[in-house]
């Protein structure tokens, strides 16, 4: 029989979540947003409680979570804001390559010293030429004697200006497509590393992204994760453990469109009742709460899958599509719910229909989950 | 320096209280309990002078039914309490602060306790009687209403701050003795997650409540109402505008749930 009830010990990692997210971020959120201003004071506070490097093992330093645990953090810290929520957890992107195809001397030397102090990681996949396409990727990364010299360009990375390590994705040889695919830890004090300018975006005002150019950027072998060619899977497996906490973000951003569309309807008088009391109202509520009840359960079985050690590609690309697409239409829902209030920046709504836009497109667009979802699907029907 | 604090789990702030069927307690259904406010401080005055006496231990002492009282020991143990001590609690309706205090002092009696600390009241249901009795039971002095504790090593007398109306008064007091502490002085700290998780692999001593502490209690709760819903307006006193939006945030979020 499954069971939905919480342990005390995951009861208690979501209070510390939920009163970190309402004491430090609620309040910040709003200016944020406005502002793009990239909180520190935030961010420092969250590595110091742990909730920064969630996945990596305790003897590295980190806090050792499983997926489960990681998502019940993640949808309390996105309630109050989406933005920082995805920037604290972007360590846990980076990181994960280094967790899955680093060795124990590379986990001991990188990870440790990484994870003792408050500092970002990046994990840099994407480049101007695409995302989605990840084995067409142009970022090039050629031997030379005991290191290698990376040249390319990447795009849209999370905490990127930020960042003091990159995982980076590079191709020994772009004729071979993905069997190309190298992964590399570089630190950011390497000569040849430029992050460029924050990027201005539509929401996840508090997080930052920006382009990182590697020029001539040589990297010692030692820097290298598992072998040549061995890249692609490697950024595969990795979006396999982060991708449903991304569920979790969009559900937590749902929750957030719900609980303030539901307390304003209580409030709000037309035609001389509440219109919470208007059947039109009562409707988009409850299908807003179904979608969300769909999208946390989706996530949780998908997080369940995963810590029962099963890769749970399909189990995440479900969650993570459901979940980020529940988001967006709650939060217009929300929007719509509020009125002409909704469309106002005065009011905490149009903010959450921008943060949950960005859940359908990053760590694979819907359109790539929707590919994975029917390849996985139709494997049991060859 | 053996510091012992008494913790006690209340129901969160945010929680919506039903009374019971039968009117004559609070329905612990579905109510979140937390380590009370009070106690909060208590537990941050606690290691505050632990930091400050190398070789010190504070030990969290809890009266009261499971699984809520385990899980303040718990919580007290990710803030940095060294050991837990846990009186399960009789079932039936609460005991009066009489028998808590009881009930607490028995096991306190029997560790080593330089120092007595606990919430100079509970935020539920505010009797603020728990410290004066263990007081009398451990028969040691007492002080409530504390804020900023000192431990002076050279006269090894503990120097203190009480909250009073109008104004704070200058204390000392002799080791053993009972400290009742005010409310979120201190800014009490927030558990690390890595504390949190190994919190729960900490045993905490389970020690068997005494039947004879459970004489005839000297109160009894007749009957709990809510209080009628209020009616017109009310005013925010204040002498700076940022006073006024902090007391009106308060308001808005503990009595009106206005947001969480």
């Amino acid at each position: 029989m499954p069971d939905f009830s919480l342990t005390p010990e995951e009861e208690s990692l979501r209070d510390l979540a939920r009163k970190f997210a309402r004491g430090e971020m609620a309040p910040v959120a709003a200016e944020c947003d406005r502002s793009g201003r990239f909180p520190e004071e935030v961010y420092r506070k969250a590595h110091g409680l742990g909730l920064m490097n969630l996945n990596v093992p305790t003897e590295y330093g980190g806090s050792g979570l499983g997926v489960f645990a990681q998502c019940l953090i993640v949808e309390e810290l996105a309630y109050a804001c989406g933005g920082m929520t995805t920037s604290i957890i972007a360590n846990c992107l980076a990181l994960e390559p280094i967790l899955l195809g680093g060795t124990a001397e590379q986990k001991t030397r990188i990870l440790t010293p990484f994870c003792a102090d408050y500092r970002f990681a990046a994990f840099c996949l994407t480049e101007p030429s695409g995302g989605s396409d990840a084995g067409a990727l142009r970022t090039v990364a050629r031997r030379d004697g005991e290191s290698y010299v990376l040249d390319g360009e990447k795009c849209f990375i999370t905490n990127g200006p930020h960042a003091e390590l990159y995982t980076v994705f590079a191709t020994v040889d772009p004729s071979l497509r993905h069997r190309g695919i190298t992964a590399f830890v570089v630190p950011r004090a390497t000569e040849g590393v430029l992050p460029g300018k924050d990027e201005e975006k539509m929401g996840h005002r508090a997080s930052s992204t920006g382009t990182i150019r590697f020029e001539k950027v040589r990297v010692p072998a030692t820097q290298r994760l598992g072998g040549e060619g061995e890249g692609f899977a490697l950024a595969m497996r990795t979006l396999d453990q982060t991708r449903t906490p991304i569920g979790a973000l969009a559900t937590g951003i749902a929750q957030a469109a719900l609980d303030h569309a539901a307390r304003y309807a209580t409030k709000r008088y037309t035609f001389g009742k509440p219109i919470a009391e208007h059947q039109a109202i009562q409707i988009k509520l409850a299908n807003m709460a179904q979608a969300i009840r769909a999208a946390r359960l989706l996530t949780w079985h998908a997080a369940w899958t995963i810590d029962r050690g099963a890769r749970g590609t399909l189990e995440s690309s479900i969650a993570k599509c459901f979940a980020s697409d529940a988001a967006l239409h709650v939060a217009d829902e929300a929007i719509q719910t509020f009125g002409g209030y909704g469309y106002m920046k005065d009011y905490p709504v149009e903010k959450l229909l921008r943060d949950a836009k960005l859940t359908q497109i990053y760590e694979g667009a819907n359109e790539i989950q929707r590919t994975v979802i029917a390849r996985e699907l139709l494997k049991s029907y060859d | 320096m053996e510091i012992v604090v008494c913790v006690k789990p209340v129901p969160e702030s945010e929680t919506r209280l039903r009374v019971s069927a039968d009117g004559t307690s609070l329905d612990p259904e579905a109510v979140k309990f937390v380590l009370a406010g009070y106690d909060e401080s208590a537990v941050e005055q606690a290691l505050l002078l632990k930091e400050s006496l190398p070789g010190s231990k504070v030990h969290a002492v809890s009266f009261g039914p499971a699984p809520r009282t385990e899980e303040v020991l718990r919580a007290a143990i990710a803030l940095g309490c060294d050991q837990a001590t846990w009186v399960e609690a009789p079932p039936g309706p609460a005991p009066d602060p009489v028998a808590t205090g009881r009930a607490l002092a028995r096991p306190i009696f029997a560790m080593p306790h330089d120092l007595v600390l606990c919430g100079k009241q509970a935020g539920d249901d505010e009797a603020g009687l728990v410290a004066a009795v263990l007081g009398e039971l451990l028969g040691v002095p007492d002080v409530g209403f504390v804020v900023d504790l000192r431990f002076d090593v050279p006269s090894g007398r503990l120097r203190f701050r009480r909250a009073t109306e109008g104004g704070l008064e200058l204390w000392e007091a002799p080791t053993p003795c009972v400290i009742g502490l005010q409310q979120a002085w201190n800014d009490p700290r927030t558990a690390k997650l890595p504390a949190i998780l190994k919190s729960r692999r900490v045993a905490i001593a389970k020690v068997p409540y005494a039947p004879e502490d459970s004489s005839a209690p000297r109160s009894v709760a007749e009957k709990f109402e809510l209080p009628p819903p209020r009616t017109g307006a009310a005013m925010i006193e204040y002498k700076t505008p940022a006073e006024a939006a902090a007391k009106l945030v308060r308001v808005l979020r503990e009595e009106a749930k206005v947001f969480p």
